[in-house]
């Protein structure tokens, strides 16, 4: 237990982990006259909402609370809409991945030249709304969040991305701006109902729970909710915005997208879609496992064709975002651990090898594997390192995702042997395009090469941490499980519950 | 009248007289800053005085309410009228507008419009849309170098005088139905069997035709893009916020004067409204000049508006005030970029004048895309607590279908506003020519919208709740 957050219990914590960021895109603002400043705040910062987020890791309390940190202010009382924010197991390893992420995105885009005080900017409040979606309990307040992480993001692409930047970003922006209206509706409808019973009009998700819905009403708001998720994860078919955007973002932005945004799609289904409309969520797990596993392999398939590196990791997001939806499917504790582990290792693992490629691409001019090969020669290190995220990738023992995938297996196959055998040959083919990458970039003949050196100092620093992180997973998991346990059982508990009580069908 | 109404009414002859002595002024002292400073002064005051003083009567002349919703919007067209002529400062004196006839038209304009948002009679409708009408048929024109302005202020004219005689002819039918121009006697009275008589509902529908040309809902839209396009860029921020809040602000009172038997014209409505929010929407992606597409915006926010009114019982009528302010605050601000980037040779409006703005003038750039997002309805602006209420009421009012329309409008809309973003932010070119650094009139304005726009997205508790304590 840390004495400085347990002390003071009603500091309003979780408020100054969001408000930090927007003051550093402030400072960074005004002081946009001097680029070289603004990453340094900006580094500073993020460097504080880390330190906070593992501070707060430290001090999580394994007393059985609910929520570790809570807040809860009357906001716009018209509309029943009240600030509240809420800190549990499931948040907190999201809120501390962001934090972790954020720190390496500025630290990869510190050699940005072009307008570089805004590209800061941006990132950091991106990184309020990231944040606020993982903290939010009250319906609108997550919806704020949700949409003011689309503005920052549809910008870092638009401005700062490759060539097709501007389709890939409208394409973005358009395609989850539909799912969240729909969402939207949705919210407003519940909160409609929710009045209409109990004459309390308000957006709090824990009062919102109580609803009795008629089978119809639970299925068309569950649908409204579930689309927008389903868009975010994604899940097939509604992908075909993912590799367009994380081909074309910048590498701050690639992880970005990868590391976080994507986790916002599931753990919202887990935290607003599951518990809002526990009966209808849980017939439609098989629908879900359904698709993820057809996500699965379809887009194994395509990253196995990809001649572009970044776009090949862009569809195994894809394909292991499937995977964390399959856990989600099997509904049980294991599974359900294994696939928030996964969110965390496969935030980490994608993100370092966009980073990588980005590093390969700044050597060679080229994202082509076609045109690429025998980097080995030239850059050990940073080989080294790409085999090293590339076999965590794959589900190698002992590192990061392994201990996500294994869990997943093992909780399925309790429920749902089936499901878990195809995910099996799932993680296999993950394996096929993984080692395709690895063969036709760091060995075979030399191709491509503009410039011949190894990592600086800068790109240690990034590379790493992050490798640590994914050691530390695979190696020693009961750190990060530790504070799910209890959460993970909850959230089980809790919907089983509303299930058979009826409420809430 | 009595002296008790003369006081109640006081604003409002603040404004108009004010209005009369510059012109008197500027006749014999024509100096542009301080007759501008004069009208700024005067509508300050009108806004003061509508503010704080209690009016000692709730009805003039069993025309005007001087009500709290009279006062407010009293309030807010005074300050938008102290706004367009701070605004208009640079603007008109390089282009050596006659200072005494523009301050008073504008303080003019502002007293039509509260006149028109207090009506509680039919004939006070009548009479405070004229009042403002006329002024802005001269204000349109009233840059006598611009072709395109005087053209603007011809089409104005002349569908404004159709309107005109529809509103009229309309009244006269109400009147021939009810036996009073009263609100909202004029339409309980008109009852037969709790339907509207059938002279009633012929009036009721001319009326309507009038209030759809002014505030240009689909298919009496056409003049928009047109006079936005021609008329000064100041006097376009007035036409698009002002005399279309005013409007707005009326047809609530009338609505809510008929909610009971508001389904008579709710089939007509509802139609008006998903064909001005889709028909406005396909219409503002293909432009490609900046004022011509808030023009076809502004088509469509009054779409979203005319939902609110159809759910004027569901509490849409405060909705409806809340999105006026919200929309008023964002298309006021955008027009004012475009104010503040003019030359005396022109205004930057089409896309291509904008490529690339957004490094080069940082500030304005970020404050347009602003307002653009907070037009789009996103969080955390206004625009989004304004949609937010509109839906709300919409689906309180049991009116999914509508609802639906219109987010599927303000989905598409997004593209058109980020165009505009995108233009100005991912156009790798240099603006080809210097536009103007602006001025310090120019950025006070900007900086109260965009305060605006901000602290009623974030905290709108309290404007939420004035609205609410004045629309019943």
């Amino acid at each position: 237990m840390d004495p400085v957050i347990a002390t003071y219990p009603d500091f309003p914590w979780l408020t100054l982990l969001l408000v930090l960021p927007l003051v550093g895109s402030l400072l960074c603002w005004m002081h946009r006259h001097q680029p070289e400043d603004c990453r340094w705040y900006a580094l500073v910062v993020t460097l504080a909402v880390f330190i906070l987020s593992v501070w707060m890791f430290a001090a999580t309390p394994q007393s059985g609370q609910r929520w570790f940190l809570y807040e809860d202010v009357a906001w716009i009382e018209r509309f029943g809409i009240r600030y509240t924010l809420g800190l549990d197991g499931l948040s907190l390893l999201m809120v501390v991945l962001t934090a972790f992420l954020q720190v390496i995105a500025v630290l990869i885009s510190w050699p940005v030249k072009k307008h570089a005080p805004l590209f800061f900017v941006i990132l950091m409040v991106m990184e309020t709304g990231v944040l606020g979606v993982f903290l939010a309990l009250d319906l609108v307040l997550f919806y704020i969040f949700w949409e003011v992480m689309l503005i920052p993001m549809f910008l870092l692409i638009g401005i700062w991305g490759y060539k097709r930047r501007v389709y890939a970003s409208i394409k973005f922006f358009l395609y989850t701006l539909a799912g969240s209206l729909l969402m939207l509706i949705g919210i407003i409808a519940l909160y409609w109902l929710h009045g209409q019973q109990t004459g309390v009009y308000t957006f709090a998700l824990t009062a919102l729970q109580q609803t009795r819905l008629s089978d119809s009403e639970s299925f068309w708001l569950y649908g409204a909710f579930l689309i927008a998720f389903i868009i975010k994860v994604p899940l097939v078919p509604f992908h075909t915005w993912l590799p367009d955007a994380h081909t074309e973002a910048p590498t701050a932005g690639s992880l970005d997208l990868a590391g976080l945004l994507l986790k916002t799609g599931a753990y919202a289904m887990l935290r607003f879609g599951f518990s809002l409309f526990p009966e209808t969520a849980q017939k439609s797990l098989p629908l879900l496992a359904t698709l993820a596993l057809i996500g699965i392999f379809h887009a194994a398939w395509v990253a196995y064709l990809q001649k572009d590196a970044k776009r090949l990791i862009a569809y195994s997001s894809v394909s292991h975002l499937g995977l964390v939806i399959v856990g989600f499917a099997a509904w049980n504790v294991t599974a359900l651990e294994g696939s928030i582990l996964l969110m965390v290792a496969h935030g980490v693992t994608t993100g370092a090898l966009f980073v990588l490629i980005a590093m390969l691409e700044a050597r060679t001019t080229t994202r082509n594997l076609d045109e690429l090969g025998g980097l080995w020669h030239c850059a050990p290190a940073l080989s080294a390192f790409l085999l090293f995220f590339s076999l965590s990738s794959l589900g190698l023992p002992g590192l990061g995702n392994f201990a996500g995938e294994i869990l997943i297996l093992f909780g399925t196959f309790k429920s749902h042997p089936l499901w878990a055998v195809l995910a099996i040959c799932g993680v296999v083919f993950s394996a096929a395009y993984t080692l395709r990458m690895v063969r036709r970039t760091i060995w075979g003949p030399q191709g491509k090469l503009a410039v011949c050196h190894d990592l600086d100092v800068r790109e240690y620093l990034v590379l790493v941490p992050m490798a640590i992180v994914l050691l530390w997973i695979g190696l020693y998991p009961e750190t990060f499980l530790a504070p799910l346990h209890e959460t993970a059982a909850s959230i089980l508990n809790d919907t089983e519950a509303a299930r058979l009580a009826g409420g809430g069908r | 009248m009595s002296l008790h109404e003369l006081i109640a009414l006081m604003p409002v002859l603040i404004l108009a007289l004010g209005s009369t002595v510059i012109l008197m002024l500027g006749a014999w002292y024509p100096r542009w800053r301080i007759l501008l400073g004069a009208g700024i002064a005067v509508a300050l005051a009108a806004a003061l005085w509508a503010g704080v003083s209690e009016p000692p009567v709730d009805e003039i002349a069993a025309l005007y309410s001087a009500g709290p919703y009279a006062r407010f919007f009293t309030v807010a067209w005074s300050l938008l009228a102290a706004l367009v002529l701070l605004l208009s400062l640079r603007y008109g004196e390089e282009r050596r507008f006659d200072g005494g006839v523009y301050c008073s038209l504008v303080l003019f304009a502002g007293a039509g419009m509260s006149l028109l948002s207090a009506a509680s009679s039919l004939v006070g409708i009548f009479l405070g849309l004229e009042a403002y009408t006329l002024v802005l048929y001269i204000l349109i024109a009233f840059d006598r170098e611009s072709p395109s302005g005087a053209e603007a202020g011809l089409k104005y004219l002349v569908l404004g005088a159709i309107a005109t005689g529809f509103m009229a002819f309309g009244i006269g039918l109400v009147y021939v139905g009810a036996g009073t121009f009263h609100l909202p006697e004029a339409f309980s009275a008109a009852l037969v069997d709790g339907h509207l008589r059938a002279y009633a509902l012929l009036g009721w529908v001319m009326l309507l035709v009038a209030i759809g040309f002014k505030i240009s809902l689909v298919p009496f839209h056409l003049w928009t893009p047109d006079v936005y396009q021609g008329a000064p860029a100041p006097v376009g921020s007035l036409l698009a916020t002002g005399s279309k809040g005013a409007v707005a602000a009326a047809l609530v009172t009338l609505c809510l004067g008929m909610e009971p038997y508001i389904a008579d014209i709710a089939s007509l409505l509802w139609l008006l409204a998903a064909v001005t929010m889709l028909v406005g929407t396909v219409q503002a992606l293909v432009q490609s000049n900046l004022k011509r597409m808030l023009a076809y915006s502004s088509v469509v926010h009054m779409g979203y508006l005319l939902i609110g009114v159809l759910a004027v019982g569901a509490e849409g009528g405060g909705a409806v005030v809340f999105y006026v302010v919200t929309y008023s605050f964002a298309t006021l601000g955008s027009f004012a970029v475009i104010v503040s980037f003019s030359h005396a040779g022109g205004e930057p409006q089409d896309y291509g004048d904008i490529q690339g703005l957004g490094y080069r003038y940082a500030f304005r750039s970020a404050v347009l895309s602003v307002f653009l997002i907070s037009l789009a309805g996103l969080p955390p602006t206004a625009g989004f607590i304004g949609k937010f209420g509109i839906f709300a009421a919409a689906i309180r009012a049991d009116m999914l279908g509508l609802a639906l329309i219109g987010i599927l409008a303000s989905l598409v809309s997004v593209y058109y506003y980020l165009r505009v973003i995108i233009i100005m932010y991912m156009a790798n070119v240099e603006p080809n020519h210097a536009l103007h650094p602006g001025c310090r009139p120019e950025y006070a304005v900007l900086f109260v919208c965009i305060a605006a726009v901000f602290f009623a997205g974030v905290l709108p508790g309290p404007l939420l709740d004035l609205i609410g304590t004045i629309v019943k």
